[in-house]
């Protein structure tokens, strides 16, 4: 109820509508996070392949993507590669990361991509703008977007290394 | 022009501000993030349309010309009869993908096993199947078109969405919890000022008193 008093009451009940309907839109940009992830065997194997996502949904995952993906990896890897991948974007507008949890993933964003690529730190490796437009394209369904908030550290350590960008020019 | 939010000039409130501002910048971020990502989207899916367009009239026009030579040689009776068998259904597996948030339809053309082409081989020619192969070509590009088309339709709807977020975010929201954090702050060192001065009188007072 609106207590003329207090003018902030009134105020406080709208933010809380912004806060809430930001939170919302949280929700929905991750909304297709999966609930776990499968082996590129288990999806080949199965009649329909799907991922189960968090909030409850079913993405499917096209056929013949997943028989593009065999063609690249040997069949040993096929245990090891975790589908579908992340993509986290955490904001840098220019840049992508990849979360991978074993050497397949590298192996195979190498091979799409046609070039070499090496991790960035242990479990994640970057890719640029054009080359996440052609993995992309690539694997439109076997692929998913993170998005993560910038923590105090990475925000930090994003200044860090500006500042020291701007010292070696 | 950034208006003021209107709040209870307490030091609490000023802490609550800064961490609404903190995380609104925060927001602010993944939105940009999320626009850029559905942008980039958007326009492979415009590229894409634009070629599974042109490759879809292309083998429509082939599949029709096949379909022409073969009924040309056989005879139309003589070949809608050899075909009339040949009718099946058609299974497409339908699902939604997510792309940042938006769920895009994906379809996939159920190829048939084994290879059947449900109608006698031996009785007709080569161009059958020729037409049969380019008729289902022509189809592999529809059901291609339909999937991208109808993407691209509700990625635009999305980014209009989201633009419109982030511009209130960028333009309303942030501003205006800067300028009412600025305004807290000021009345505050204006109140710490007149404290120093009220002090400052109350001691020549007593000065004056004892003298």
């Amino acid at each position: 109820m609106h207590n003329p008093d207090f003018p902030g009451d009134t105020q406080s009940r709208y933010d809380r509508l912004v806060e809430s309907y930001l939170a919302t839109e949280l929700r929905l940009v991750n909304s297709g996070l999966p609930s776990a992830q499968k082996s590129l065997s288990t999806l080949l194997a199965e009649p329909q392949p799907q991922i189960s996502c968090a909030d409850g949904t079913q993405q499917m995952i096209k056929r013949s993507e997943l028989r593009y993906l065999s063609s690249l990896l040997d069949p040993a890897d096929y245990d090891s590669l975790l589908l579908p991948m992340l993509i986290e974007m955490a904001g840098q507008h220019s840049e992508a990361t990849v979360l991978c949890r074993t050497e397949t993933e590298l192996t195979l964003i190498s091979a799409i991509l046609e070039m070499h690529l090496q991790y960035e730190r242990p479990g994640r490796f970057r890719i640029y703008k054009p080359q996440l437009a052609l993995v992309r394209k690539k694997m439109p369904t076997t692929t998913q977007y993170v998005f993560s908030m910038p923590t105090a550290n990475q925000e930090y350590d994003g200044a860090l290394t500006k500042h020291r960008e701007i010292g070696n020019n | 022009m950034a208006q003021l939010i209107k709040v209870r000039p307490t030091k609490i409130e000023l802490v609550k501000l800064k961490r609404r501002l903190s995380l609104s910048s925060r927001i602010h971020k993944i939105m940009k993030d999320r626009l850029s990502i559905l942008t980039m989207e958007f326009l492979q899916a415009a590229r894409q349309t634009v070629t599974a367009k042109q490759h879809t009239i292309d083998a429509m026009n082939q599949a029709y010309k096949a379909m022409t030579i073969a009924s040309g040689y056989h005879g139309y009776v003589a070949l809608q009869k050899e075909l009339s068998a040949s009718q099946a259904d058609i299974t497409v597996t339908a699902g939604p993908r997510n792309v940042a948030g938006v769920r895009i339809p994906s379809l996939e053309l159920n190829e048939p096993t084994g290879g059947l082409r449900g109608y006698n081989m031996a009785q007709t020619s080569s161009l059958v199947d020729s037409a049969s192969d380019t008729a289902r070509e022509a189809l592999r590009a529809i059901i291609e078109l339909a999937e991208l088309q109808r993407g691209l339709e509700l990625l635009g709807t999305e980014i209009n969405r989201t633009k419109r977020i982030a511009n209130a975010l960028e333009y309303i929201l942030i501003p205006n919890l800067k300028a009412t954090i600025r305004f807290l702050a000021m009345k505050f060192e204006e109140r710490d000022r007149e404290e120093k001065a009220r002090l400052k009188r109350v001691k020549v007072i007593l000065a004056r008193k004892e003298a």
